[in-house]
């Protein structure tokens, strides 16, 4: 299949443009609807009725003008769009400038055996390209151009530091033979473990938050029903409120897990994931499926995310970034896969970080005066007991926090560690919440050696890598061993990045 | 399995950052920040004290809000401080602005408070800006900008004479390669 001539989307693509463009409409301009249907005349139905046809015929027309006036096609190693209804735009996507490749099907796409099309490049913002409707031979077959062209792009020069990696990486994986392994695929129960591992309590307050937001937004029709009842029973409805307390804990507690677990399945669905010579696939997703196609040159920061019930169930999450746009902020593209077990962990790593096997070069931990930080933040709130409570209880219930805080100080504390290797710098920390950031030296943009004045005097400072993907840190080493590391970095990103 | 080449680093062989000398940006600099800080402090307290002036030129106009006749001297109070923090921030962190130029990267070095050190390679340099503001060009500097991918590492170093400024653009343009 070639995509020499300019075509258009598949004709479904007009049903799903509209979906899209009346879900926009809906999101945007919902209150004015309804307020107009109030206003005008008095008989809200009707009105209801001619706005939605109005808005579903509008909508319609732009679906059909946008399809039409949209072209897609492929020309000597650039993906062409042209599109725009009276501002017409051309936009060229050089392959090399490709940083992902993901396949989308929503619920329509999936019913008519659609594909959506989605590549995202490293540039300024909004410099991405989405077909909505092509067929799914089609989907893969131009995904195949593009990532082929995309992984062996090592002559042709583009991207700095990438290049040398391609070379680094091509090595394990094409002995390791074409075929490609499997990393992790999720079962329906272990997609309930995922689900339930989930921080209920942040899901409960966003669930909290879109009822807060419902009601908030029909704060008329509540005065009026307030307004207009005999005044006991507002003593009543707020005797009433307090015996709900419990009941409305536990409640939100459930709707916190609940939304965990819907929210598990709709974007974890049937999760399948593999590494092989051209990079790392994943496709996940129930109502909307995503396939993700990512090269190893283009992953600039890998981090292994955990909390203490996912690490009992042996999971651990895995995070991958792209590089950001320059003025995004964004984070750029990133993907995440959830319930990896160590065996995955050492695969993956394995590929994109082979020198990480062989002994550090250096290990560095944070001075003891981070200790006392951590210690003199999280001994604070021991000070509002003695606001709120009398003396005594103040005394029992601030000593019992103290210990608390320092017992997970000392955790905390010993949990930072950065380890050095070759060619990649693991940093690690956190206790309860656990983190493990790897990054790979040829890739990084620039090293910086931050502290403040009171710092310096002690000769401790900052680490700070910045990288495509954005910067990190590892906070408080000792100058020496900072300096050393940071002239080290640069030394191996030299040695790295001196082949071309 | 043919592994990649990987030998061992010598940890003290690596050339060190920290015996070089920077190379300090232009002494106007120092004067145009300066001007820069008087004008920014002026504007401030001519605007704390805007509705004194006001009520004494014009004893006829009514100030919708009543600001008391003392009001002014707790926001002018920390304006001193601020301001007061800012200029030995100016001063005192002046010498200690540089750059230093080796084969394959970028050092610059700034602040007296909060002291940063930055580094980036020339091959992860996207592209390179010099700018000059309206000061500037009185004095004769220019700012260089270098932009690298994902904007976390980009670097600004100020305040540079003009001539210096063109050599080390034309330095790095031949090392990052964009002729």
């Amino acid at each position: 299949m070639d995509f020499i001539e300019p075509k258009r989307q598949h004709p479904l693509g007009v049903l799903i443009l509209s979906v899209q463009f009346l879900w926009k409409l809906g999101q945007q301009a919902w209150p004015m609807l309804i307020g107009l249907s109030f206003s005008i005349g008095d008989n809200f139905w009707q009105n209801a009725v001619i706005a939605s046809i109005a808005s579903l015929a509008l909508t319609g027309a732009y679906a059909l003008l946008y399809y039409w006036r949209f072209k897609y096609s492929v020309e000597e190693r650039v993906l062409i769009v042209e599109k725009g209804i009276l501002h017409r735009e051309r936009l060229q996507v050089p392959f090399e400038r490709i940083q992902t490749i993901q396949l989308f099907q929503g619920p329509i796409q999936q019913l008519f055996g659609l594909t959506g099309l989605r590549v995202d490049t490293a540039g300024s913002s909004g410099s991405e390209i989405k077909l909505v409707a092509i067929s799914r031979a089609a989907g893969e077959a131009l995904q195949d151009i593009l990532r082929n062209h995309t992984s062996d792009s090592n002559e042709h020069g583009e991207e700095h530091g990438a290049i040398e990696n391609d070379d680094d990486l091509a090595a394990p994986t094409e002995t390791a033979g074409q075929e490609r392994s499997q990393l992790v695929s999720l079962s329906i129960s272990q997609l309930f473990k995922v689900g339930l591992s989930q921080n209920h309590l942040r899901n409960a307050f966003a669930s909290l938050a879109l009822i807060s937001y419902l009601i908030g937004n029909q704060p008329d029709a509540l005065t009026s029903w307030l307004d207009g009842m005999p005044a006991f029973m507002a003593t009543l409805i707020g005797a009433a409120m307090l015996l709900l307390i419990l009941p409305g804990m536990v409640l939100f507690l459930m709707s916190g897990v609940a939304v965990s677990v819907a929210t598990a399945f709709l974007r974890y669905y049937d999760l399948r994931s593999s590494i092989g010579a051209d990079g790392l696939h994943a496709e996940m997703g129930l109502l909307r499926r995503n396939t993700f196609q990512m090269p190893y040159a283009r992953i600039h920061l890998t981090i292994w995310r955990s909390n203490w019930i996912r690490r009992k169930l042996g999971f651990e999450t895995l995070e991958i970034r792209q590089a950001q746009a320059e003025s995004g902020g964004q984070g750029g593209v990133r993907v995440s896969l959830p319930a990896l077990e160590p065996c995955h962990r050492a695969v993956l790593e394995n590929v994109l970080y082979p020198d990480i096997t062989d002994n550090p070069v250096m290990e560095v931990l944070p001075v003891r005066r981070l200790r006392w930080l951590l210690m003199v933040f999280s001994a604070l709130p021991a000070g509002l007991f003695w606001l709120v409570f009398n003396p005594l209880i103040a005394a029992v219930v601030s000593g019992a926090w103290l210990t608390f805080a320092f017992w997970t100080t000392a955790k905390r504390y010993a949990s930072f560690r950065m380890t050095v290797y070759t060619d990649t710098i693991v940093l690690e920390k956190g206790w309860f919440w656990r983190q493990r950031i790897l990054l790979r030296l040829a890739q990084i943009q620039g090293v910086e050696w931050e502290r403040h004045v009171f710092l310096e005097r002690r000769s401790i400072g900052h680490i700070v890598f910045h990288t495509a993907a954005g910067a990190r840190r590892f906070t408080y080493v000792l100058k020496r061993q900072g300096e050393m590391l940071r002239d080290f970095a640069l030394n191996q990103h030299h040695a790295r990045n001196s082949r071309a | 399995m043919e592994a990649p080449s990987n030998p061992e680093v010598d940890l003290s062989s690596v050339p060190p950052l920290g015996a070089l000398d920077f190379t300090a940006v232009s002494e106007d600099y120092r004067t145009l920040r300066i001007i820069q800080w008087s004008v920014v402090q002026l504007i401030l307290a001519l605007s704390i004290l805007a509705p004194v002036f006001i009520s004494t030129l014009f004893n006829n106009v009514e100030l919708s809000v009543d600001f008391g006749d003392r009001y002014w001297r707790i926001p002018l109070l920390v304006q001193g401080v601020v301001g007061g923090f800012w200029l030995v921030e100016e001063w005192l962190g002046f010498p200690r602005r540089g750059y230093v130029v080796r084969e394959r990267d970028i050092t610059y070095r700034s602040g007296w408070f909060s002291r940063s050190t930055t580094t980036i390679p020339y091959s992860q340099v996207q592209h390179i800006e010099l700018t000059q503001g309206l000061i500037a060009r009185w004095f004769g500097l220019k700012h260089l900008k270098l932009f690298t991918a994902g904007g976390s590492g980009n670097l600004r170093i100020a305040g540079i004479e003009e001539a210096d400024a063109q050599v080390l653009r034309s330095i790095l343009d031949s090392r990052t390669g964009k002729g």
